[in-house]
């Protein structure tokens, strides 16, 4: 029994990705760390942090994200599927007549179809933001406990550097302490 | 964005052009000359168009008014730079009330439930004369224009006090005014929609009218706004203070209140499309004939569809000369939504759209941006010592 659960768990398991971590100790040399590290020509890096930073973003020059496109594909197919519906379900499959009104009367139908464009937009928004974001995390690999409430890091996997220049780089942005880990 | 951000924080002093001034004066001229020709040949029309445009500009003043309210009574912090600006629209609201009482004299003209021969012979009248009446109409205009002005001055005068003193104590109690201004604008604005606008048909009636006329009031000050914002900032009097990202929460609102307005006007369309009461379709039924199907059509294509899809994307919000153009269109579709609701009840079969209506808007406007532009030449742009300053010098939006 022991050991299935640790096989399932080796299975579900998020696995890292090997690459080097840097620890600052204040935000403002993380954001400035972070500068430094896309104008080394460091493309792709997390940064981490226990609370949102004002700035981050830009200082990594994190692009805009495409999900605004993704909601608006998905609310435009759920509005044409609500037209679909409410007409198929009231004109077609079911007709019933109803206070002496067309069939498929529009204006009965322009709430169903309004919740069918928010729904299916809400829904496929948080689900694209979810697999997007590659979560949930099963047991992730930790860098460091304390990145949780007075550390910050920048981690730079392996397929976005050499590693041992990075290492030099992230101790002349004066790091606290470089460590080759996973994430 | 980031460039605009870096300059140098530094607000301008407006001056009025004599150019501005010669137009705005034209604009009156015209306005005088429209009602004065009008009374004489078509006192009807002429009142018709006066109420348009009487109430188009009430409406933007209360919204400055409205506005400013809001933010005080959320403690916002990112509008403080914007909020002068819009307390500027409030300094037409005593010449509101002026309009109103000259509006007292054409009255008779346009509502039926004046005529006491026709209301004794109407039972639905004489039902409703306990509030469609001369005395309650007058009480009702006395007192609402006076609480109005009350609160206007004391919100835009404490804040214009605040330049000078930086007492934090009036921020604090702007909150409890606003609060107060804002409970009683909720109920005054609807009867003020009930009894100019609605009363044009008498018989009919819909009780999410003053939101119908709320949320339109909203849209217009948010497109007013951000063309005021737009046009500073062309002189270069708002650098630092006002930026892109105040402009894109100001699309923003615009964009909620286009979707706002549409959720209730189609509130009130479904209901008595569904309930089919003759009482209640005969304001529908004359707008879903002949000529008039077209200004219907606009009007949901031209107040909802069109600034909808100018406005979803982040670009749109953040590119001033996209944002002025929509801007512009929906400051248009607000007077059609005017027209809309009060012609059909006296031109039931085809619109009527002439000097009239043009000239009378143009003197009320010039009248409008006169008073705005003279109050933005005696104040500060920004007010300077709230403070609320620094989160809106930092305002910044992510998305």
């Amino acid at each position: 029994m022991a050991d299935l659960i640790t096989k399932i768990e080796s299975l579900v398991r998020t696995r890292g990705q090997k690459g080097v971590a840097g620890i600052w100790t204040d935000e403002h040399e993380l954001v400035e760390a972070a500068r430094k590290t896309r104008e080394a020509g460091i493309k792709k890096f997390e940064a981490i942090s226990p609370y949102p930073i004002h700035g981050i973003d830009e200082a990594m020059k994190i692009p805009r994200s495409y999900i605004p496109y993704i909601t608006f594909i998905a609310g435009l197919s759920g509005c044409t599927f609500g037209v679909w519906f409410t007409w198929w379900t009231s004109a077609v499959d079911w007709p019933l007549l109803i206070g002496g009104k067309p069939m498929w009367s529009l204006p009965a139908f322009i709430p169903v179809i309004f919740e069918c464009t928010i729904l299916i937009g809400a829904l496929t928004t948080v689900a694209s933001m979810l697999v997007i974001n590659g979560l949930p995390k099963v047991d992730p690999p930790v860098i460091d406990p304390d990145l949780t409430s007075h550390k910050f890091a920048l981690f730079v996997p392996e397929s976005s550097g050499d590693t041992a220049k990075i290492e030099q780089l992230f101790k002349s942005f004066g790091a606290k302490d470089v460590r080759r880990t996973e994430f | 964005m980031a460039n605009e951000n870096a300059k140098p924080a530094q607000v301008g002093r407006y001056v009025v052009s004599t150019e501005l001034k010669t137009v705005f004066s034209i604009l009156m001229f015209l306005g005088v000359a429209g009602l004065v020709v009008g009374l004489i040949h078509d006192p009807q029309r002429v009142w018709m168009a006066y109420l348009l445009a009487f109430f188009y500009f009430t409406s933007l003043a209360l919204g400055g008014v409205f506005f400013a309210a809001l933010q005080h009574a959320t403690k916002a912090g990112w509008s403080v730079n914007v909020r002068r600006l819009t307390e500027a629209l409030t300094s037409f609201l005593p010449f509101a009330a002026l309009a109103a009482a000259v509006f007292l004299i054409g009255a008779p003209k346009l509502y039926e439930w004046l005529d006491k021969a026709k209301v004794a012979a109407d039972p639905i009248l004489s039902g409703k004369a306990a509030y469609l009446g001369a005395t309650s109409f007058v009480v009702r205009l006395v007192l609402f224009f006076g609480v109005w002005l009350y609160f206007a001055k004391v919100l835009v005068g404490k804040s214009i006090a605040q330049d000078s003193s930086g007492d934090e104590n009036i921020t604090h109690s702007l909150n409890r005014y606003s609060i107060a201004f804002l409970m009683f604008f909720a109920i005054s604005y609807s009867l003020f929609a009930v009894d100019f606008l609605m009363s044009v048909e008498p018989h009919w009636y819909s009780t999410i009218y003053g939101v119908y006329l709320f949320a339109g009031l909203f849209q217009a000050t948010m497109a007013f706004l951000i063309l005021v914002i737009l046009y500073l900032k062309k002189q270069n009097l708002l650098n630092g203070y006002v930026t892109e990202d105040h402009l894109h929460d100001l699309g923003k609102l615009l964009f909620a209140m286009t979707v706002f307005w549409a959720y209730i006007a189609f509130s009130q369309y479904m209901l008595i499309w569904y309930a089919n009461l003759p009482e209640e379709t005969k304001f529908i039924i004359p707008r879903c004939e002949g000529l008039w199907i077209p200004v219907s059509l606009l009007l949901l294509i031209g107040k909802f569809v069109v600034p909808f899809i100018a406005l979803l994307p982040r670009w749109a919000k953040r590119t001033p000369v996209h944002l002025a153009a929509v801007s512009i269109w929906v400051l248009a579709m607000q007077y059609l939504d005017l027209y809309w609701l009060v012609y059909p009840a006296y031109f039931k079969h085809a619109p009527r759209f002439g000097l009239y209506e043009v000239t009378i808007f143009a003197g009320f406007l010039g009248l409008f941006l006169f008073t705005v532009s003279r109050f933005l030449s005696r104040n500060n742009l920004v007010p300077i010592k709230d403070p609320r300053i620094h989160e809106s010098l930092h305002h910044h939006v992510t998305y």
